[in-house]
């Protein structure tokens, strides 16, 4: 039996239609990521999740129980705002107990909850204090103790993170990890932060336009993107994406090279349709001794050295290419640099469905 | 502005200084017409500082011997009292909710506006309808009656006041406390309240200064000692054939005083900021 089971849900505001039938089955346990630009619906379909917002159609089930209609108190679910939404006027003890103390848990079992809450996640010298008086991570951590303290099926997550500077924001990710890891809670996490979901997921639903374009886990998402949107939106820097023409040996970029195409899409796409080809900055190095079949002739334009890697941009028959190599990596601007990858690494897309081929 | 020149801040301190002593000043001649004797007041060229002090028309204005002048005064102050409290406290207890419900629920915040609207009319406009409907009501010259006309005046604008301070309050507390299993009730108690409670004190505040000053509607609407107010009472002791300025003074002064001692009992409610920490930031 599913944990959570979202089957069909529409939402429809007036004439505009935010949601079109979303489907997701989630096991106990399991961390998904909605993945999505602003406006995809991710947010409103946590929130019907939630009970803050109600679905035009679908179902929602939480351990087989059917939700909508339900209370969001009787949901048993628990969430996390953006905002935090701690109370303010209430110490952090009572905000972490709120919960319980609304559901009539005697005190002392309350109180025993709220201790090892606080300790779990390493805010017991903070109880006392009021919101006000808290760094922005420290509010974060109360907000989400507030939600662990009543075990809920079911934990909501609207991107957490994105009011906490950079450096806070990993220790925070990699914290709530940790806590899933060790808790074994199933979780719902809105984002628009591909990073973010892709070191904490176990699957990923990326959105956009009220559907899900992919549902997967990190690994496929990332190495096997279903549509060009996806294969765009989650990497950084963003998929290598050149227009081209299949031909029989392999794929005529628009203005001159051609990239041989493996075994694997040869017979997949016929001669002469027009195709998106897809590589990731990451995958391309430099052309070594040895001919390859696939060789990106690169007109470099601007080196970023970013640290771990150097971000190389650049043109191939005017079509713009990004490669991250490593630091130590000699070029310069204006030259002309080879680039190639492996097989596995070309991805290839109908340039009119924009899904993935192959 | 850690690093201001010396002439800056002393020009600071003298405008701070000038807007004091403008707002101040009225305020302290009217403190000293009321201890001045009654021939330095209407001598010319005017006495600005009384040769002798006179506390004796505070002695007059709170006598409680019968038919004085002091009597009408005190039954005024008590009518004051009475009319405004009732007002005030009516006017929060219908605000409180139907500022939080337009709040919380825009698409109803035209209602609001509708009603702002009358705010609009003159008061004239109404003097007669109300007049009429007081008289049908039989509550002409009564404490309640005056009450009744004032919550009309009060009940929007402390809506309207209190709407701004709902607004402040982010939904999503709200939400988290829902989800916590608060109930509608127990989340206004334990949660939205206590957080509007600085603009609650605002608006008991203005409201109560509002219905403390109102004369148009009380002159109208009361006659005699059961229901005629301070401002109608302070009038009277003008429209004698002898004015004793001293006098209409010293019951300036008492006017004043109820709501100076409100004020100042309010102040540490109307201290704001106690939202901040809730959400970010």
């Amino acid at each position: 039996m599913s944990a959570l089971e979202i089957q069909n849900i529409r939402k429809t505001y007036g004439a505009v239609e935010t949601l079109k039938g979303i489907d997701i089955s989630l096991e106990s346990g399991e961390f998904l990521v909605l993945l999505g630009s602003s406006g995809c619906g991710k947010s409103t379909l946590l929130n019907i999740i939630a009970g803050l917002a109600e679905a035009s159609g679908g179902d929602i089930r939480i351990g087989g129980r059917s939700i909508l209609g339900v209370h969001p108190k009787d949901r048993d679910i628990a969430m996390v705002f953006q905002s935090y939404a701690l109370y303010p006027n209430l110490s952090v003890h009572r905000n972490i107990g709120f919960g319980l103390e609304m559901r009539k848990v005697p005190a002392a079992e309350r109180e025993r909850a709220v201790q090892e809450t606080a300790k779990l996640l390493q805010i017991e010298n903070l109880l006392d204090r009021k919101p006000g008086q808290l760094s922005g991570g420290q509010r974060q951590r109360v907000a989400i103790g507030r939600a662990l303290v009543r075990k809920p099926q079911v934990f909501l997550f609207d991107e957490p993170l994105s009011n906490l500077d950079a450096k806070l924001r990993m220790e925070t990710r990699t914290e709530l990890k940790r806590l899933h890891q060790m808790l074994g809670t199933t979780i719902v996490y809105v984002t628009h932060d591909q990073i973010e979901a892709m070191t904490l997921a176990t699957r990923i639903a990326v959105m956009r336009n009220g559907r899900i374009e992919q549902l997967g886990t990190p690994e496929e998402v990332y190495d096997h993107p279903a549509t060009l949107y996806v294969a765009g939106f989650v990497g950084s820097p963003p998929m290598n994406v050149l227009d081209g023409v299949v031909t029989g040996e392999g794929v005529q970029l628009d203005g001159g090279a051609v990239i041989a195409l493996p075994v694997r899409l040869k017979n997949v796409v016929a001669a002469g349709r027009r195709v998106k080809l897809g590589v990731r900055p990451e995958a391309l190095r430099l052309v070594g001794e040895t001919a390859d079949h696939r060789v990106l002739d690169v007109e470099i334009e601007v080196v970023e050295l970013t640290g771990p890697e150097l971000v190389v941009t650049g043109r191939v028959s005017g079509q713009r290419v990004t490669a991250c190599l490593p630091p130590r990596t000699k070029l310069t601007v204006g030259m002309k640099q080879a680039f190639t990858f492996d097989e596995d690494a070309l991805h290839l897309f109908d340039a009119e469905t924009e899904l993935a081929l192959g | 502005m850690e690093r201001q020149s010396f002439v800056f801040s002393v020009f600071i301190h003298a405008c701070a200084l000038l807007l004091a002593a403008v707002i101040l000043a009225p305020l302290l001649w009217l403190f000293i017409m009321s201890i001045s004797p009654a021939a330095d007041l209407t001598a010319k060229p005017l006495v600005w500082w009384p040769q002798s002090i006179d506390f004796s028309r505070y002695g007059v204005l709170l006598s409680s011997v019968e038919n004085s002048a002091g009597a009408a005064f005190v039954a005024s102050l008590v009518n004051s009292i009475l009319v405004a409290g009732m007002a005030t406290i009516a006017a929060l207890a219908l605000a409180i909710p139907a500022a939080w419900a337009v709040s919380r629920t825009p698409s109803i915040g035209w209602s609001l506006y509708m009603v702002i609207a009358t705010y609009m009319l003159p008061p004239v406009a109404l003097a007669v309808p109300l007049y009429f409907g007081l008289a049908h009501l039989g509550l002409l010259n009564n404490v309640f009656g005056l009450a009744l006309v004032y919550l009309t005046i009060l009940a929007p604008f402390t809506t309207w006041l209190m709407k701004s301070g709902f607004d402040a309050i982010p939904r999503e507390i709200e939400a988290a406390a829902m989800m916590d299993g608060a109930g509608l009730f127990a989340t206004l108690r334990i949660i939205t309240l206590p957080l509007a409670a600085p603009v609650m004190a605002t608006s008991a505040l203005f409201a109560f200064l509002l219905a403390w000053d109102e004369f148009f509607y009380a002159l109208l609407f009361t006659s005699d000692l059961r229901a005629k107010t301070l401002t109608v009472a302070i009038a009277d002791l003008a429209g004698g054939r002898v004015s004793d300025y001293g006098l209409i003074a010293t019951a300036g002064v008492l006017a004043a005083l109820p709501p100076v001692v409100i004020g100042l009992v309010m102040q540490r409610a109307l201290i704001s900021g106690l939202t901040s920490g809730g959400v970010k930031g």
